[in-house]
């Protein structure tokens, strides 16, 4: 899996539930939920040093 | 009044006689994501529901369908199939093609792996290819690193064949009790030496990659080749019963756990369906709510089709932004941006107007 963006999503709320990831060149709104095999994916992906989810603010 | 079990009572080492294949559409009639797609070269769910086409490395190019080439006069009406389309016949040590499909552990329990009481288990399938020769099935229990692999041979060119394959029990390793993937098989259709060059692990133990598909027909080798495969069922015991034929709106259902689509009209534009239903919560944003028909395994991933296929109603106009915003196993949220502003607290429902149009939702294993 290539993963070349990954973005935090807010809601209306000001809570961010979803990452918006660029995977395999597909746009994918992935939830937070640890069940869900590309949250798991973004997670490993995360851990890796120079790695970066970019934080738009709410 | 006298109760008679229905059956084969040789099947004795079941969970039932209903819902006892664990495979989920083995028929292969479900296809939610589409019926035909080419060019494939990497993992992914493109055709039949559950069954996902995986690759390390690379394995040459395939188009993968939903055919109705089947066997004859069994009851099924529709194969997974793969069609080389461009050959590697020189793999690379870590080269592989697999079909696989998946299992939580919570239906899987009945099996009592990792005890003494550990159930053998029976795959059983129909398969064709012009490609003769040795193939590989493989078990793999993904929560604790261990397998199991038997070989089968396709004996004759372009001739379905069914095929049985008994798996002894596992007295090690329990599955999770848990909705993440436990169980995993795999057919073999290709493999590099690093999948091939040790001794094919015939019982269940630790999983080395060596010993995974010794003898393995390369599959990719030629343009020429193409696998079919339906009628998969893998069930407790050591006998092969007839396949389980569910009905359709139950496979799809099952499917559903793990993948669902709210696809766009079939022909033309239709106003007010195919809609995610909601309010404009300032003047230019609309958000629009879905409740999903199955619940689903886990809150799933959205992908959503370009801009122009949805339409911000009733005003018939196309949003300037679209995000999901929220996912759960039961409701989907979009979040609309309008071009134009519009009166907060205004109802207002986020469609999708055009055939190429879609919100796929993806919980797969």
């Amino acid at each position: 899996m290539i993963i070349t963006l990954v973005e935090k999503i807010y809601d209306h709320k000001g809570n961010c539930n979803m990452y918006k990831a660029i995977m395999n060149d597909i746009t994918k709104f992935v939830p937070h939920d640890p069940d869900n095999t590309d949250y798991q994916v973004i997670q490993e992906w995360a851990a890796i040093e120079g790695n970066n989810i970019i934080d738009p603010g709410a | 009044m006298a109760i008679t079990r229905i059956g084969n009572p040789a099947i004795a080492d079941q969970r039932g006689i209903n819902f006892r294949n664990i495979i989920i559409n083995g028929g292969m009639d479900v296809a939610q994501r589409g019926t035909s797609v080419s060019s494939v070269t990497a993992t992914g769910y493109n055709t039949c529901d559950r069954f996902q086409t995986s690759f390390t490395g690379t394995a040459g190019t395939w188009t993968e369908s939903q055919s109705t080439d089947v066997p004859s006069s069994q009851g099924f009406s529709k194969s997974f199939k793969l069609d080389c389309t461009t050959a590697d016949a020189s793999l690379s040590t870590t080269d592989s093609l697999t079909i696989q499909t998946k299992f939580e552990g919570q239906n899987l329990q009945y099996l009592l792996k990792g005890t003494s009481s550990a159930k053998n288990l029976t795959l059983s399938f129909w398969v064709k290819s012009n490609k003769t020769g040795t193939y590989i099935a493989e078990l793999d229990d993904n929560d604790n690193a261990r397998n199991i692999n038997k070989s089968y041979t396709i004996n004759s060119a372009d001739t379905w064949e069914k095929k049985t394959i008994t798996f002894a029990g596992d007295t090690t390793g329990a599955f999770d009790n848990d909705n993440g993937a436990s169980l995993r098989i795999f057919f073999w259709l290709a493999a590099g030496t690093n999948f091939t060059s040790g001794t094919l692990q015939t019982s269940w133990g630790s999983t080395v990659d060596a010993n995974r598909a010794v003898g393995q027909v390369n599959l990719a080798d030629s343009t020429s080749n193409e696998w079919y495969i339906t009628g998969v069922q893998l069930e407790a015991g050591q006998v092969a019963s007839d396949f389980e034929f569910l009905p359709f709106d139950v496979n799809e259902n099952r499917c559903q756990r793990y993948f669902q689509e709210v696809g766009g009209p079939v022909t033309g534009s239709v106003g007010f369906a195919n809609s995610f239903t909601g309010l404009f919560n300032t003047t230019t944003e609309v958000i629009g709510n879905r409740i999903l028909p199955v619940k689903m395994r886990a809150a799933p991933t959205v992908t959503i089709s370009a801009l122009s296929t949805f339409d911000l109603e009733p005003f018939d106009q196309a949003p300037s932004t679209l995000v999901a915003q929220n996912s759960s196993p039961d409701e989907v949220n979009l979040n609309a941006d309008s071009p134009t502003a519009r009166t907060k607290g205004f109802g207002g429902m986020i469609t999708i107007d055009q055939s190429a149009g879609y919100v796929r939702m993806d919980a797969e294993l």
